[in-house]
């Protein structure tokens, strides 16, 4: 990322982070703590790696692209194969199932046997909501169901957008210990934010935003 | 996909798109009804004479009571003819030779105990009016045989008159066409038997058409005349509604005989109204369409979110959009196919009424019907597909 500014901040005349306005490179295998306050842009900074909005300022390039000149199916190779995403907001289809809802996902990538799937519902504790409408789950079920979901493709770096706001402790330590252990399978990074509680795991840099 | 259907169906109006399919199905099937029974009755009025050059016209001089009485005769003259033949209007003209010797002609199947003989005339006009294929249109000394165009009033005056009366076979023009008749030909003391060919009927050419060919030869074998004067001409023109023609006529006393006006009006008729009916079913078409329009894009709009977050999931706009496509596109295959079923069912009840009215049309398939139902589905399959495109091109682009 060289340089790189959310349009709405242009106007500003200081900013300290760590972040905007810098050259910063995230690298494969490298685990990256983003902390920051809300409204200092980490939901944006997401988006802008995601593709999912271009009003940035700056450079941002994956290895040597600019991002920017990406078309429309070049995104959706890296959406399927190569950056996993934990929105924050979530993005499941309530009216779906768990299971529906992590299928969607896995019938498009092919990357989780069922079985799989079935032990990460074990493994965070949600097994028995594998066939409940999601709309129907808690935040924090919603949460660990969503987290499933973002697993289940390939990928080089995987962003999570403060994953464990609504999780214990224990059920965070549990996602910790899944997320280390797909990551060094696949050589990927992993990029965490939090506006606080976090998720912890052995991070190799702490940003600002 | 049978996840992603059981997603996105959410919101789907059965009423809206109810609407749409009894509207479209209504304006599919006037436009396809009114196509093909254009094309199923145009031919009646038109294409009866299609052995014979476009535009032509027939020519006379007009017979008065003091002309008869004073002997004026009725002839054409060599001058005359050149004169018409410079004339603007006129490409070609070609004049009738009449026969000059007595001719009868009968047909008749013995095995059922009919026989029709009557004494007739043949006429000809130059090989360049006619546009039979020239194999047929052609005397053969060795086989005897004669081609022959009669007019189509013949035709219909057996399948009316003699016909009818006697619970005879209709005849069609096909069948007519396997019969052969046996002509007698008297002249010079002599006399022969030929058998005839109907190759064609005419509408318009009130007489019994052989070729030129033969009729040179029989004049010659049959008559010792000289060259008769002709009667009658034959004009080719390039549009028969120049009003230079009807006012040289006027100024030399010629006549058009049974005048192509007539059979023009009636089609001009025919094609305005099936226009009106055909632009009806349009315009009522393209409401429906106007409506599954609004209604798939109101679903797609109420299903903003999960697009935008399928799109998200690595979902690639094209494959969001196949549910919707296969939505619209499996609605109007529905609409073609029920509307082509309609337009067979209703073209049964038309078609008997109008083999009884004219039992030498001969019905084919329904290409036209089939032809614009297949265009009209898929232009507006087309446009379907390419709107939903674009409508989830825009949701990507979050400009909803």
């Amino acid at each position: 990322m060289q340089q790189t500014l959310p349009a709405v901040f242009a106007d500003r005349n200081s900013i300290e982070s760590d972040v905007w306005h810098k050259d910063i490179r995230f690298e494969k295998k490298g685990i990256y703590l983003i902390e920051a306050a809300s409204g200092t842009g980490k939901s944006s900074l997401c988006n802008f790696i995601y593709g999912y909005r271009k009003d940035y300022q700056g450079i941002i390039n994956f290895n040597t692209d600019n991002i920017r000149s990406y078309k429309i199916k070049q995104w959706v190779e890296i959406r399927k194969h190569s950056i996993s995403m934990l929105f924050q907001d979530m993005r499941l289809f309530t009216e779906l199932t768990a299971m529906e809802n992590i299928l969607l996902k896995n019938n498009l990538t092919h990357f989780k046997s069922k079985k799989e799937i079935v032990s990460f519902f074990e493994a965070m504790g949600i097994a028995d909501k594998l066939d409940s409408k999601v709309g129907r789950l808690s935040f924090g079920q919603q949460q660990r169901v969503a987290f499933i979901r973002s697993l289940c493709q390939p990928f080089d770096f995987i962003f999570l957008d403060e994953p464990v706001s609504h999780l214990d402790d224990t059920n965070g330590e549990i996602m910790g210990g899944i997320l280390m252990d797909e990551a060094s399978k696949q050589g990927a990074g992993i990029i965490v934010t939090s506006i606080g509680k976090h998720i912890t795991l052995p991070y190799t840099e702490t940003l600002k935003l | 996909m049978k996840l992603l259907w059981k997603l996105l169906r959410q919101h789907i109006s059965i009423g809206q798109l109810t609407g749409f399919f009894l509207a479209n199905l209504f304006g599919m099937s006037i436009v396809l009804l009114s196509i093909q029974f254009y094309k199923d009755v145009i031919p009646v009025f038109t294409e009866g004479d299609s052995f014979m050059k476009k535009e032509y016209l027939i020519v006379t001089k007009k017979i008065s009571a003091i002309g008869s009485f004073a002997g004026k005769t009725n002839t054409f003259s060599e001058d005359e003819l050149k004169s018409l033949q410079e004339q603007r209007f006129s490409k070609d003209v070609g004049a009738f030779t009449p026969s000059q010797f007595k001719v009868s002609a009968g047909f008749g199947m013995k095995e059922a105990g009919i026989s029709l003989s009557t004494e007739m005339f043949f006429e000809s006009v130059p090989n360049k009016f006619v546009d039979v294929s020239l194999d047929k249109w052609h005397f053969d000394k060795e086989s005897r045989s004669i081609p022959i165009i009669i007019p189509r009033s013949y035709l219909n005056l057996y399948n009316f008159g003699f016909a009818q009366s006697r619970s005879l076979p209709k005849l069609s023009e096909g069948v007519m066409g396997l019969i052969q008749m046996d002509i007698v030909i008297k002249g010079n003391g002599r006399l022969e038997q030929y058998k005839g060919n109907i190759v064609g009927f005419s509408n318009r050419l009130n007489t019994i058409l052989v070729p030129e060919d033969f009729m040179k030869w029989a004049n010659n074998e049959f008559a010792d005349e000289n060259k008769p004067q002709p009667v009658r001409l034959i004009v080719e023109v390039d549009n028969p509604a120049d009003d230079g023609i009807a006012r040289y006529f006027q100024e030399k006393g010629y006549e058009a005989e049974n005048d192509k006006l007539d059979a023009g009006k009636t089609t001009y008729f025919l094609r305005l109204i099936t226009g009106i009916v055909m632009g009806v079913g349009l315009f009522i078409s393209i409401l429906s369409f106007y409506i599954l329009m609004l209604s798939i894009f109101l679903l797609l709009q109420k299903n903003t979110v999960k697009l935008e977050s399928l799109l998200l999931i690595g979902y690639s706009p094209a494959k969001v959009a196949i549910p919707y496509q296969v939505l619209t596109l499996g609605l109007n295959l529905i609409v073609l196919a029920l509307s082509i079923g309609i337009v067979m069912y209703m073209r049964g009840m038309y078609t008997e009424v109008l083999t009884q009215l004219f039992p030498q049309m001969e019905m084919s398939i329904m290409w036209p019907a089939y032809v614009a139902g297949i265009i009209l589905f898929s232009l507006v399959s087309v446009i379907n597909i390419i709107a939903i495109r674009k409508k989830i091109a825009s949701i990507w682009l979050h400009k909803s």
